[in-house]
């Protein structure tokens, strides 16, 4: 441990710089490929506005940037809400997930589905978002009762508990309303395709407010991961520090969830790939997660793309077939206990 | 499954076209669309029938005395307009029948499409709750089989309600039939004065857009034979080949000069559709020349009469230069 903490700041920011210059590589690999090929200098010619046919124009500008731009905030934001739930719960498994995030948003867009027969995904966003917020009150209140308040092992506790409950709803709901069904099987699975300008435009707000939020955590989170008691001696208030935390958690992943449908593995995987680059300082690995997740994401994103052309494989189904392996080979590579 | 019944169950030599009993209250004989002979001491009078097969009985005018959906009858569109006074409803979601208040109302005769690639009826197919499909159980099963026409569901409903003492020549009835004949007729016309013109068939979502595959659309294999040119797309799903999916970036692969757009959601389904940026890509869908499309839910020469009345207005409306394709 005391290793990654003492790693030259030098290389590490050097690291980080690398790794930007890469996420900028991802993006220009987004706006350039897709499921219908175009020419690369068509893309440009696109970029700059005078492309000669109007379709690919509109494909290279109005999905395609719209679409990586998404990728981009959305990565972002599912790899800063892994890595402050895994410090916050001090658990390496945590992620939106087994905090009933997710299932809290699946629950009220199904509910908006079936109830308020909402069918458009501009509608589905404030859904997610209100269902992530209640899951995260839900799991934040039960986890409070008692003297020592919300300790990590009763948020997880809590979170996998309130996680049954709303997909038990999710699930009552869609056995009994086919309609329902055929519009979230399609959510559920998780996907960029089909967002563009609305939607980037009504999460946008959210997912930068969220990623600032989650970057200023870091020093309380290197406090809280030492432990409560510890954390309390070095001065820290940690109730509330763990309450602004989760609000970033919540913001974030309700935005992330909310343009592109529950997401599995970049929460869970990415803060474990920061770590073993740069040691438990979460001053370093916050803003690793910040570049890693989305390139990561949008190149998930890109493979689903050319795979199944002139179709398309929705990124969720990307990131779970790529993710488990690799989740596998990093247990088996590291020992992740070291959180 | 027949063994407790009353009656003989034969598979026919020929699966083929259906053959009407003797007179009504005698020994009742019918062969339906799965091939297999239903034989009873009796006409059945008491029906409870699948909502679809319960649609085309009433317009043939036999009640059925208790009806299973797949969703609530007044969303039902094969079930709208109906008087449904005095039919038990057994069953409003798919896959779900109250078969103990089924049993209640002593049917004779169980009366369902026939799904031949699944090899079941519509509520004991795969999926179906165990204790529903044993609807099966109360009394043989008869239906028109799933196939490649709508018009042949219709005209083997028309001969199970013939057997079922039916009279055809009824006012009602008869009309029906000459307005669906009608609308056949103006059909062909149409698109006979528009030998060019080209239609494909979606069912757009947020993510992709989704072409039809004629061969397993019946209703499309119907518009193409009365002269309809529905195009086939050329690289259907392996894993599902009723559909060719196109992501929205290639949206324009085809350019028809009519889109037909899946009714079982629809205008929802449009509305997605017109938010995605490449909707307009589609020539036909820049110049609003589209019109909903039944989805595999016509039952009756009345609702086909009435949608191929409106599909032929469409067809005088389209422009055959629109497309390229």
């Amino acid at each position: 441990m005391a290793a990654g903490a003492s790693r030259d700041t030098r290389a590490l920011s050097a690291g980080l710089a690398g790794l930007a210059l890469c996420l900028l590589l991802v993006c220009g690999l987004s706006i350039a490929v897709g499921s219908r090929s175009i020419d690369f200098s068509v893309v440009v010619d696109a970029l700059g506005g005078h492309a000669q046919n109007s379709t690919e124009q509109t494909v290279v500008n109005d999905i395609r940037v719209p679409r990586t731009l998404l990728g981009l905030l959305v990565g972002a934001a599912l790899g800063l809400s892994g890595a402050l739930l895994q410090g916050v719960t001090r658990n390496p498994l945590a992620d939106p997930s087994i905090m009933g995030l997710s299932a809290g948003a699946a629950a009220f867009v199904v509910l908006g589905i079936s109830v308020l027969d909402i069918r458009d995904l501009g509608g589905y966003v404030w859904l997610a978002f209100a269902g992530t917020a209640v899951a995260a009150v839900l799991v934040y209140g039960v986890a409070s009762f008692g003297r020592e308040g919300a300790t990590p092992i009763k948020l997880a506790l809590a979170g996998a508990a309130v996680a049954a409950g709303l997909w038990s709803v999710t699930t009552g709901v869609v056995m009994t309303d086919v309609d329902a069904l055929d519009q979230i099987r399609f959510w559920q699975v998780g996907s960029l395709a089909g967002r563009n300008m609305p939607v980037l435009e009504q999460v946008a707000p959210f997912l930068a407010i969220g990623i600032v939020l989650a970057l200023v955590c870091g020093r309380a989170l290197n406090g809280i991961a030492l432990g409560d008691s510890t954390a309390r001696a070095l001065g820290q208030r940690v109730e509330a520090t763990r309450a602004l935390i989760l609000v970033a958690v919540t913001v974030l992943c309700g935005a992330a969830t909310a343009a592109c449908g529950p997401i599995v593995f970049v929460g869970l995987v990415v803060p474990h790939v920061a770590r073993a680059i740069c040691g438990p300082d979460y001053r370093w690995i916050l803003p690793y997660c910040l570049l890693l997740a989305p390139a990561i994401f949008l190149v998930c994103d890109v493979l689903g793309r050319i795979v199944l052309a002139p179709g398309e494989l929705e990124v969720g189904v990307v990131m779970g077939v790529l993710g488990a392996p690799f989740f596998i080979a990093l247990v088996r590579y590291r020992n992740l206990a070291e959180l | 499954m027949t063994a407790a019944l009353l009656i003989a169950t034969t598979v026919a030599a020929c699966g083929s076209d259906s053959s009407a009993s003797e007179d009504a209250g005698g020994p009742w004989k019918f062969t339906d669309g799965s091939g297999e002979t239903v034989e009873l001491e009796s006409t059945p009078t008491r029906i409870i029938a699948h909502s679809h097969a319960a649609a085309a009985l009433l317009s043939f005018g036999i009640r059925p005395v208790g009806i299973y959906a797949d969703v609530p009858v007044e969303e039902d569109p094969g079930l709208k307009d109906l008087d449904l006074e005095g039919i038990e409803i057994l069953g409003e979601t798919w896959g779900e029948i109250d078969v103990e208040k089924a049993a209640t109302l002593n049917p004779d005769l169980i009366v369902a499409d026939w799904w031949p690639v699944e090899d079941a009826y519509s509520g004991t197919e795969g999926g179906v709750k165990a204790e529903s499909k044993k609807i099966a159980e109360l009394a043989p099963i008869a239906g028109s089989a799933q196939g490649d026409s709508i018009v042949s569901v219709i005209e083997g409903y028309e001969d199970l309600a013939r057997s079922l003492g039916a009279d055809l020549s009824e006012e009602g009835v008869a009309g029906r039939k000459q307005r669906f004949e009608d609308a056949v007729a103006g059909f062909e016309a149409a698109a006979g004065a528009k030998p060019d013109l080209t239609a494909l068939a979606v069912s757009p979502t947020n993510e992709l857009l989704y072409v039809a595959v004629p061969e397993h659309a019946p209703e499309l294999l119907d518009f193409r034979r009365w002269g309809l040119d529905v195009i086939i797309p050329d690289d259907p799903d392996k894993a599902f080949p009723y559909w060719e999916n196109l992501s929205w970036e290639n949206a324009d692969k085809y350019q028809p000069d009519l889109l037909l757009v899946d009714d079982r959601s629809y205008p929802e389904n449009l509305e997605q559709a017109e938010k995605q940026p490449t909707w307009d890509t589609i020539d036909a869908a820049k110049a609003g020349s589209e019109t909903p499309w039944p989805g595999y839910w016509i039952h009756t020469y009345e609702d086909y009469a009435e949608q191929l009345e409106s599909l032929t207005a469409a067809i005088d409306k389209a422009d055959p230069k629109l497309g390229s394709s």
